[in-house]
């Protein structure tokens, strides 16, 4: 097979390449904007983008001469003021850009960040600029960082009720069967209110009927807000104790008023995750930690909530 | 004859039968007589005198009864249980915390005979609630009433019905105490008084100082629209009725007027049948004491351990305002307690309080005013008073190991122990 001169080769090899590797991008990209969250799907995003700026590079070697004609050009001025204008607004993110942004089902990078330090693990959570949650879960003793638990974070209204996982498996998780009820109530809840189109679940002047976390987290008219709770779920599969061959998972929760701001909150063990029967509905309910425990209570040493407001 | 006689006469007899087999289904009974029933004047002698038959107060009388003093309960209404039966709160809690009871002697002993007796059921306390009512027994206020008068009669209480004290002074090493009902005048001898009155009457008949808010909480009145009562399974209606005030037959009198007038509007707007309507309001808050310690919210929310606490105690604090109510639920793990000293108004001797009216701040007051832990201190100023009265010393000299040792002895759990 003959390629021409090897220069021209050159040329239309880093071309196709580029080519190629934008359309990758540009499809995690959109994955990325839409989907949850996927380590799979973020890793080949950031590598393929690493690939693709080193084709452009070559790519704008291989071009030098028709850019420097076009930086010559008249429209080089607007096009750096386009590309500045947006760089600003898309950093700052005004109001119109987050209601863009909310439309993700994937802010994990722009909102938070989930950090695996030796002790433990720290969750991150911000907003917006002048809100900031973190979670740490101090590891116990008897959590393995070769193999480390379960772990679910999310948010729950007054009426115990989910509205945003924070930090979760991808899907559903037998290992943390209370968070996964839960999820998915809220799924068929938002299933429910979106095939019904009189129903006001999302945007109720209620708070406490709505989906959207940040009518809890930061309401836009500070006087309505609802306290909601924060919960974790945490699970080590196969630690048996006792009775038990593997102890059920743990939660653990704390209630955050924003009317009554505190910035530091320890975490509670509520209990532990039971199956029942509701008129024939599977249901989960958490009962009392007993006597029956014990390895399991020392999967975590504490778990340390720091919200700051009005930073 | 013509056919329209015939019928007539048909149900003539049928109606007939029907009446004669009403009668003759129905039981007799026949009352003991009193003795000097006809005299409106008598005088009598007893170790303790509890004054005020409510949630409290027949839990004190019973375990004084049974901790062998001459115990006398005067109940200004017709039957003991107070908010339980009259008011038809007829749902006390909270006996257990955090997957554990805190409460337990003569008030669960008589909520779970109540429960057994009426096929009712309990709650499944190792759940976590998700609302702290979710955890209060539902019993049958009518067969509540009915044991709490059985338990008074086999602890050798002697009970009186509709009367109240009219005058107290001291009387040797105790008190004497004038009693009035109708056509009853009685001149009661006692070492020591319990006041489980609610809104601390007798403290206040004795000029010692209560503590009362401007605005107290609303009381509430029950009733059933348009479906049957179905008591100790089910929860009555319930409509707040703001300004409630138990201090005086007036204001109660008032309270009464004002929540049953609301109770017909409703009948009148909804179009519904009226099924059933409690005696009386059930009143949250009137009158505390200044006791040798006051609870103060913190102490509450924190579960302070006092030294000398006698009793357990939990729910919410729980103020209701013209506004509503939001519950502020307990710290996960936390118990308050009852000291002795908040059940002791402060300088008496040989007088203590149970129930609503305890030393307290209104925060704390606001979940201490419930039915389980007012059982709890009633149980423990029983106790008390008849070991004082035994003793012939006042509440506060009584060693406090021996308070507890009994109190152990008598099935309740003991702060720092469950």
């Amino acid at each position: 097979m003959k390629y021409g001169e090897p220069g021209k080769a050159r040329r239309r090899i880093t071309s196709l390449l580029s080519m190629l590797t934008f359309v990758v991008m540009a499809v995690t990209g959109a994955l990325a904007f839409f989907l949850p969250f996927s380590i799979e799907i973020a890793g080949l995003h950031s590598l393929m983008g690493f690939v693709f700026v080193a084709f452009i590079a070559v790519h704008v070697l291989n071009n030098s001469r028709q850019l420097k004609g076009y930086l010559r050009s008249r429209v080089v001025g607007l096009a750096l003021a386009v590309t500045v204008g947006l760089g600003a607004v898309f950093f700052f993110q005004p109001a119109p850009v987050k209601v863009v942004l909310g439309l993700s089902q994937n802010l994990g990078p722009a909102l938070d960040r989930f950090e695996v330090q030796e002790d433990g693990m720290v969750y991150h959570y911000a907003p917006s600029d002048d809100y900031r949650m973190e979670l740490t879960v101090k590891t116990g003793p008897n959590s393995d960082p070769e193999d480390p638990p379960e772990i679910a974070i999310w948010l729950e209204n007054q009426g115990d009720y989910h509205i945003k996982t924070l930090l979760g498996p991808d899907g559903i998780s037998d290992d943390l069967p209370y968070w996964s009820f839960k999820r998915r109530g809220w799924e068929k809840a938002k299933e429910k209110a979106g095939n019904e189109e009189e129903i006001d679940a999302v945007s109720t002047p209620t708070p406490n009927g709505s989906f959207d976390p940040a009518d809890y987290i930061l309401p836009a008219d500070p006087d309505t807000s609802t306290p909601y709770k924060l919960l974790i779920e945490i699970n080590e599969n196969g630690d048996a104790h006792g009775e038990y061959d593997d102890q059920p998972s743990l939660v653990y929760s704390v209630e955050i008023d924003n009317l009554r701001p505190v910035t530091f909150q320890i975490l509670d063990l509520v209990g532990y995750p039971k199956r029942e029967d509701e008129d024939g509905r599977e249901a989960w309910s958490l009962y009392f930690v007993d006597e029956g425990f014990g390895s399991a209570l020392k999967l975590v040493d504490s778990v340390l909530l720091r919200v700051e407001r009005g930073l | 004859m013509s056919n329209s006689e015939q019928t007539d006469r048909r149900q003539f007899i049928q109606k007939s039968i029907l009446g004669g087999m009403a009668i003759s289904s129905t039981s007799e009974v026949f009352a003991q007589s009193e003795e000097g029933a006809k005299e409106s004047d008598l005088t009598q002698e007893v170790d303790v005198l509890v004054v005020g038959g409510g949630t409290a107060g027949n839990i004190a009388a019973i375990q004084a009864g049974r901790a062998g003093a001459k115990t006398l309960i005067i109940e200004r209404g017709a039957q003991l249980g107070g908010t339980t039966t009259t008011g038809g709160v007829a749902f006390p809690g909270l006996f257990d915390a955090w997957g554990k009871q805190i409460i337990a002697g003569i008030g669960w002993e008589l909520v779970k005979e109540c429960v057994e007796l009426d096929g009712g059921k309990f709650p499944n306390f190792a759940k976590v609630p998700k609302r702290h009512w979710q955890n209060q027994v539902f019993v049958n206020q009518f067969l509540y009433a009915i044991l709490a008068e059985e338990k008074c009669e086999q602890a050798g209480v002697k009970i009186a019905y509709h009367e109240f004290p009219q005058a107290v002074q001291k009387a040797g090493i105790g008190w004497e105490v004038v009693c009035v009902g109708f056509g009853t005048r009685r001149r009661v001898r006692c070492k020591q008084i319990i006041d489980c009155t609610g809104g601390a009457e007798v403290v206040g008949m004795m000029g010692l100082p209560r503590l009362r808010e401007e605005e107290t909480q609303p009381g509430s009145m029950l009733f059933n629209l348009g479906e049957a009562n179905n008591p100790g399974h089910h929860q009555l209606h319930r409509l707040y009725v703001h300004g409630a005030d138990s201090s005086n037959s007036r204001t109660v009198t008032l309270a009464n007027l004002t929540g049953r007038r609301s109770v017909l509007e409703k009948v009148r707007k909804e179009k519904k049948r009226l099924m059933h309507l409690q005696p009386e309001t059930g009143f949250r808050e009137s009158f505390r004491i200044v006791g040798e310690t006051m609870i103060t919210v913190n102490d509450y929310t924190n579960g302070r351990l006092f030294r000398d606490a006698v009793s357990n105690a939990f729910y919410p604090v729980d103020l209701h305002t013209k506004s509503g109510v939001k519950p502020k639920p307990l710290k996960p793990g936390t118990v308050p307690t009852i000291p002795l000293g908040a059940l002791v108004p402060k300088g008496s001797q040989n007088l203590m309080v149970a129930g609503r009216c305890v030393s307290s701040d209104r925060l704390a007051n606001s979940g201490l005013r419930v039915q389980a832990s007012c059982m709890g201190m009633g149980q423990a100023a029983g106790l008390t008073a008849s070991l004082a009265a035994a003793q012939s010393t006042t509440p506060l000299e009584v060693p406090l190991g021996e308070i507890h040792r009994e109190l152990a002895k008598h099935g309740a759990i003991l702060p720092g122990k469950s």
